[in-house]
């Protein structure tokens, strides 16, 4: 044990530094075995002197310190007299000398010896210096190299053991040394092997560049050769001395700054220094020594305050020291205004925690920011004055003025920003936790908590007139709302009901606790603040209330992108309300569907989510076209889950880079978010299917354009199949329900389709179902009429009924639709009840031509167009007689004419019924399309008013109504990465 | 039937002289007790300044000769301010009321102001108070003298915001004075403004929309060529846009204007698709009726509908309309609408029928089989039908004459060879004469 008492002053810095777990100087030490290894002295109890140090400072570092005081009082003396004085040196450094020798052989004999790190340096590089003689005996440059080399590396770590700039002279000696022994070898040319004298030309070089460092020093040792010839703990012991001496004067100057705790004066002279090497003991010494809150300025706090914070992102400044450091401050700063100055630094410094992009902060480190969230506010609350912006630069004293300071206090700081970080640690935790683990709905119950914050942060924002940083608070609570449909609501808020009884007592509880604890370790806080600040969330009886309260809010005074968001999310809880006609009108004025591809990423998610759930909706209230305009975009690309951010997909064809599969799983929505991906693959194939299946019957001659690609595409597939098993999945479901509608058997179709699992997750399951079991009925009859109505004469309405198990009158509205929009080639008898079919049919080459009619007429129209856009004007001739058709048809008089006109297709009209007219409505048909184009370059020939009304119907209706729907879906291309 | 009354709805974008006749007309239909009517035509009148009626119809309300003191205080309150706006009018109205003067009015407006300044020292003071004038001699009442001096005051007025409000109080006066030629050219002119005038935001300019479309109601049910206009002011795409978004009850005017209006019967898809979309915000039995016949081919239900479409008009201030033709009263709007709702019925039925029992079509339509029988007659006459009455077994059968394909389509292509021997001519023409200028 002697070395510990004989440096004192030693042990004592190095144990502090040895206490902080992420210096570099620990990191150095536990490197410090390999380079050791290499050399012939120590190399076995190396481990141990490190274990033993690290031991020493925790285990019975009371006992040593006390030993520490006893004995630095000696050195200090011992100090004054040699440290100062030449003469006497040579005989206290006589006295090391021996210390060094009975070290040796104790260690030698193999005993436990307990050495402090310098030592442990210092014997470190002599041993490098003994491995460079050894080399230079053999004349070996390849290993001199590396050892210098070593040696350079090493004199870093010295230096910052010894905490001087001193060089040792060990290392000046063997600079000589080698200096010597370069001289030597440039002047004998002995031979070298190619390698080494590679490593002597370049070791050369290396040299003269190292010793111009220390020309000086170099320059001595070569005068005075007996003051560095002595043995190396010299240089050591020296160094030890010169840091004696700073130690001991700062322990003698610390007193008298803070000289309150007589009982551990020498504690006290670690005021400066204890913020850095802080362990929890000494953090809590240094709480009892602060007991006294008299003796606390505002100054000290200041100071320290930006001393922690100067420590930021240093090396070896541990995240959670400084959180804790900073919290011990805020109990013992002087003002209000402090005390939220430094509760700021808390809340950067809790939020600093977790550096990393993909991780999320610690659960407890998030609750206690919470904590201090709504500290803040209670400050903010209690002192009307002080203000908090990022604008004003605050003066340097601006935090002194007190509790009793009339005007404004300006703190720095950014409520919205500490929000909006917290919400996004929130939503990340949920990212990272796994679904299915209790972790996940413990955390999901801290919800309530946030909402609380937001409340309030919104409440003060209010208060003091910041609408527009209110909106963006309003828009976080939105989106933590928006996806709850009224159950969930319910629960959330009952749940925060609960959590406010129980934790009435358990808060209480815990307060008190937390008091306790608090007194036991430190003063009381200076500033007392009460808790004004509700804190418990209030929430209106229905999620619609909340949501249009903060809607209104933002609408008025949110940015763009907190507008659009605060839209999206309002269409999307519409949606879940089954208000789909609120919804679709929502977004069809909004326009969003227009900008959504400008929009950043996360915005086309939640786009993206609106939609599914628009179709979803419409699904639900019996508009299968609607839902399935909504949902076929999201479908088209086989990216769902992509798209909505639900889980990663793995595409063959195309790689990604991690990078990018990094920045996708940033994306992914938390699970409680999600939306059943079965249940919209389902509801997206149904509608498809009622859709394509009758469109697929119509068209067996010409191909017309499927509505649904995706679904055609499926369906090949499954025809391809050789064997047809059960249905497992969602797919084969649809796909065996397809093929029984397609041969008109709507029994099977409906109960394979209601044999999916995924209905029991509709609220009006039962209502869904019959609405399907109807939609199926009428499709079947339609895919069967179309199908084999050129085998009838004829067919009574009483057959179908039966048939397709449908109601006589909703039978008869469905053919008569049918016959309406020339579907179906035949007409009621009314007497006898029955369907009268017309023998119309075309024969293929028929068909043919009148396709080929159609394609040509549409060229003609093109060419005109193209003329007429070249230049400028219109065809002479032409136009006039287009516009007398035009109104001809309008006024034919004959009053079956203009309903047909405007419904039939366009171009060819295969009507069997009013024939006389067909050419003539056709054409009108034709130029109808060929109005809107060339309307912009015509502008003086608008006279006739029929045209113009023709033209701006069909602008009209396409920016409303079905087609708007079919054509909102156009987003998501930005979306794939 | 007062479920389907939209007087509540309506006063909301209209002036309170507008209600009037609303209310006036509810009284007559007695849908509603006559004592709430007559409560609500003081609370009406409270806003304006016809004290006086407003006292009589307190008096017949409540049986008594008794009236409110603050209607009293009211009254002589009126009487002042009106002598004070007379005195600051004064020498404008004099100047006006002098047809000499008003002769030497130029339509330059700076010259007006200037001369008016020079000669008779009548400045920008005065031009207001003509306004402020105006405006009490309106809500006092006196629509004529209103309407006269806001005519005065537009040509004097430089303040462009004054300016529209004149003109809506101008509108309001010729309503009100049933002026419906005048009324239509003002009516012209604030769309005019309306529509060019950049609104500070748009929703400004919606609602600015949504009165003049209210207002309009009274000239387009009174006009003769209302029918038409109502169709083309409503189906202009920004109107048609601000009745789906803020007053989709407009609907039924418009379904009835396409239902009546035979020459607008192209209108009727794009009137049905407007239906359909906003059946969630608005329905009643008139545009039920359209969606029974034109979306669901619902026949019987579309009967049904047409039933209670009759009282919906009846009720209706601007569609019930009574015309008195010597002792009878006749509500002419009506009577064409139920016309041509059982044209549609029966066209429609015709188109997609064989073979009808005459009697049942009798049925449908609301006729006996006699009155059906040359009825359809008739139409067969005219040629509007191409069908032919079996007369032994009451059947109407259709004739169909299947379209021969072949002439189908060579119909289809007839056009296009002419058409494209225009094309080239104009394309090769103008490069020739190039060619020989060139020569």
């Amino acid at each position: 044990m002697k070395t510990a008492t004989k440096h004192p002053a030693l042990a004592r810095v190095s144990s502090g530094i040895l206490s902080r777990p992420n210096s570099p100087d620990l990191a150095a030490a536990a490197a410090a075995p390999e380079l050791q290894s290499l050399g012939p002295v120590g190399v076995k109890e190396q481990p141990l002197t490190m274990s033993s140090s690290r031991f020493w400072t925790q285990g019975d570092s009371d006992s040593e310190e006390e030993e520490e005081e006893l004995e630095s009082e000696q050195g200090s003396d011992s100090d004054d007299n040699g440290g100062h004085d030449d003469g006497k040196r040579s005989k206290v450094q006589n006295r090391y000398l021996r210390t060094e020798d009975d070290d040796s052989d104790e260690s030698d004999s193999g005993h436990r010896v307990v050495r402090s790190l310098r030592d442990k340096r210092n014997e470190e590089m002599k041993s490098i210096v003994d491995q460079m003689r050894n080399a230079m005996k053999i004349n070996d440059w390849v290993s001199l190299q590396e050892s210098f080399e070593k040696l350079n590396k090493h004199l870093e770590k010295v230096a910052r053991v010894n905490e001087s700039t001193e060089v040792p002279r060990m290392y000046i000696k063997a600079l000589v040394l080698l200096e010597d022994f370069l001289a030597e070898a440039l002047a004998n040319k002995r031979k070298m092997s190619s390698s080494n004298s590679k490593a002597f030309n370049a070791m050369r070089q290396k040299l003269k560049k190292n010793n111009k460092q220390y020309e000086d020093q170099i320059q001595k040792c070569r005068e005075h050769p007996e003051s560095f010839e002595e043995d190396n703990a010299d240089g050591k012991d020296a160094d030890e001395d010169e840091e004696e001496d700073e130690d001991s004067d700062a322990e003698i100057e610390d007193p008298e700054k803070i000289a309150a705790d007589s009982d551990e004066g020498e504690e006290s002279g670690e005021d400066e220094p204890w913020v850095k090497k802080l362990t929890k003991k000494d953090k809590l010494m240094d709480k009892q020594l602060l007991k006294d809150p008299s003796e606390i300025t505002w100054d000290i706090v200041d100071k320290k305050l930006k001393e922690i914070v100067a420590s930021r992102g240093k090396k070896g400044t541990g995240r959670i020291e400084r959180v804790e450091q900073l919290t011990f401050l805020t109990r013992v700063a002087k003002t209000p205004a402090q005390k939220l100055e430094i509760l700021f630094h808390v809340i950067s410094a809790q939020f600093d925690v977790n550096p990393s992009l993909l991780g999320h902060m610690p659960v407890n480190v998030w609750k206690k920011c919470v904590d201090n969230m709504l500290l803040v506010l209670d400050i903010l609350q209690q002192y009307p004055n002080i203000v908090v912006d990022t604008t004003v630069e605050p003066d340097e004293k601006e935090t002194q003025k007190g509790a009793d300071y009339n005007g404004t206090i300006h703190v720095t700081g950014d409520l919205v920003a500490f929000l909006e970080r917290l919400d996004s640690e929130f939503f990340k935790t949920l990212q990272c936790t796994d679904p299915y683990t209790k972790d996940y709905v413990l955390r999901l119950r801290d919800e309530p908590l946030f909402l609380v914050v937001a409340q309030n942060v919104q409440d003060y924002l209010e208060r003091i007139g910041n609408l527009k940083a209110a909106a963006k608070v309003a828009l976080r609570r939105v989106e933590l709302v928006y996806y709850k449909p009224q159950e969930v609501y319910d629960a959330m808020r009952k749940l925060a009901e609960q959590t406010e009884d129980s934790g009435e007592d358990g808060d209480a509880e815990a307060g008190d606790e937390h008091q306790a604890v608090d007194d036991n370790r430190g003063p009381p806080p200076f500033v007392v603040i009460p808790e004004v600040v509700p804190r418990k969330p209030t929430f209106p009886d229905s999620g619609r209330v909340m949501m249009d309260g903060l809607m209104s809010l933002i609408y008025k005074y949110g940015d763009e992108r907190t507008k659009a968001r605060a839209m999206l999310c309002d269409i999307y809880h519409h949606a879940i309300s089954d208000e789909f006609a609120v919804a679709r009108d929502l977004l069809l004025m909004s326009h969003l569907q227009d900008g959504v591809q400008l929009m950043d990423i996360s915005s086309q998610i939640l786009f993206n989510r609106v939609m599914a759930q628009l179709g979803l909706c419409a699904f639900k209230a019996g508009l299968i076209t609607e839902a399935h305009g909504c949902l076929t975009e999201l479908y088209s690309t086989g990216r769902v889950k992509e798209l909505l951010a639900q889980g990663v997909q793995q595409s063959r064809y195309h790689e990604k880079t991690p990078e990018q599969e990094r920045l996708e799983r940033r994306r992914q929505m938390p699970y409680h978010m999600h939306i059943n991906l079965e249940l919209l693959e389902a509801t997206h194939l149904i509608c498809a299917m009622l859709i394509e299946v009758p469109n697929m019957a119509a068209s067996t001659y010409d191909k017309r354009r499927p509505m649904s690609k995706t679904f055609r595409r499926l369906l090949e597939v499954s025809e391809r199949q050789t064997f047809v098993g059960p249905p497992e999945n969602v797919r084969d479901h649809v796909m065996a329900a397809t093929r029984a509608l397609n041969k008109g058997d709507h029994q099977k179709a409906f109960s394979v389709i209601s044999s999916l699992e995924i209905w029991k997750l509709l609220r009006n399951k039962e209502h869904v179902l019959e609405m399907l079991k109807l939609r199926i009925k009428e499709e079947a009859l339609r895919t069967y009429l179309f199908s084999y109505s050129s085998c009838y004469e004829s067919l009574s309405l009483g057959q179908l009924t039966t048939m397709f198990d449908l109601s006589e009158s909703h039978v008869h509205g469905v053919v008569s639709k049918m016959m309406i929009q020339e579907e179906l080639h035949a007409s009621w008898d009314q007497p006898t009840s029955c369907i009268v079919f017309h023998s119309v049919d075309q024969t293929r080459l028929q068909g043919l031509l009148f396709q080929m009619a159609d394609k040509l007429s549409v060229l003609v129209e093109s060419n005109e167009r193209a003329y007429e856009a070249k230049t400028g004007g219109t065809l002479e001739g032409v136009p006039p007689r287009r516009r007398g058709d035009g109104q001809d048809s309008s006024n034919f008089g004959k009053w079956q004419e203009n309903f047909v006109s405007s419904q039939g297709r366009q171009g060819g009209n295969r009507s069997g019924y009013s024939g006389g007219r067909g050419g003539g409505s056709g054409q009108g048909g034709g130029y109808q399309r060929n109005d809107r184009g060339s309307q912009g370059s015509r502008g003086g020939y608008g006279g006739s008013r029929f045209q113009d009304g023709r033209g701006r119907n069909q602008s009209g209706s396409s920016s409303r109504g079905g087609d708007g729907i079919a054509r909102m879906v156009s987003l998501n291309r930005a979306v794939r990465v | 039937m007062a479920e389907y009354d939209l007087t509540a709805l309506m006063a909301a974008q209209l002036d309170r002289h507008l209600v009037f006749p609303l209310l006036e007309f509810l009284q007559e239909q007695q849908l509603y007790p006559d004592g709430e009517i007559l409560e609500a035509k003081i609370r009406l009148l409270n806003g304006t300044n016809m004290v006086d009626y407003a006292m009589d119809i307190h008096k017949s309300l409540h049986g008594t000769e008794d009236v409110p003191a603050d209607m009293v205080a009211r009254r002589s309150e009126v009487l002042a301010r009106l002598k004070s706006l007379d005195a600051a009018a004064a020498p404008i109205v004099a100047f006006l009321q002098n047809p000499q003067l008003v002769q030497e009015l130029r339509p330059d407006k700076q010259y007006n102001i200037h001369m008016l300044q020079e000669r008779f020292q009548i400045g920008p003071d005065q031009i207001e108070a003509l306004y402020q004038y105006a405006k009490f001699q309106f809500e006092c009442g006196n629509y004529s003298g209103a309407a006269d001096y806001l005519y005065q005051y537009r040509a004097l007025c430089t303040n462009s915001e004054r300016s529209v409000s004149a003109l809506w109080g101008k509108l309001a006066a010729e309503i009100l004075m049933q002026n419906w030629d005048v009324a239509l050219e003002e009516l012209n002119r604030l769309k005019e403004i309306i529509d060019s005038k950049n609104f500070s935001s748009p929703l400004n300019q919606l609602q600015n929309r949504i009165w003049l479309m209210h207002w309009a109601l009274f000239i387009f049910f009174n006009h003769e060529n209302g029918r038409n206009g109502i169709i083309d002011l409503f189906f202009q795409d920004r109107y048609l846009n601000a009745i789906q978004t803020n007053a989709p009850h407009l609907l039924r005017y418009l379904a009835t204007a396409v239902v009546v209006n035979k020459r607008r019967r192209n209108m009727l898809k794009e009137l049905i698709k407007v239906i359909q979309q906003e059946q969630h915000s608005y329905k009643d039995p008139i545009t039920e009726f359209l969606e029974c016949l034109y979306v669901n081919y619902d026949f019987d239900g579309a009967q049904q509908k047409l039933l209670q479409c009759e009282q919906v008009i009846l009720n209706d201030p601007f569609l019930g309309k009574r015309i008195q033709e010597g002792n009878f009263i006749t509500v002419p709007l009506r009577d064409e609408f139920l016309e041509n709702a059982r044209l549609f019925i029966f066209e429609t039925y015709c188109r997609i029928h064989r073979c009808i029992d005459i009697s049942m079509l009798a049925g449908k339509l609301n006729m006996n089989y006699d009155e059906t029988e040359s009825w359809i007659m008739n139409l067969v006459k005219s040629s509007k039908l191409d069908a032919r009455i079996d007369s032994v077994s009451g059947t109407l059968i259709m004739t169909t004459t299947p379209v021969n394909v072949h002439e189908q389509i060579i119909e289809n292509l007839k056009g296009l060879n002419m058409r494209t021997d225009m094309l080239a001519k104009n394309i090769v023409e103008p490069a020739q004469a190039a060619q020989q200028a060139a020569r």
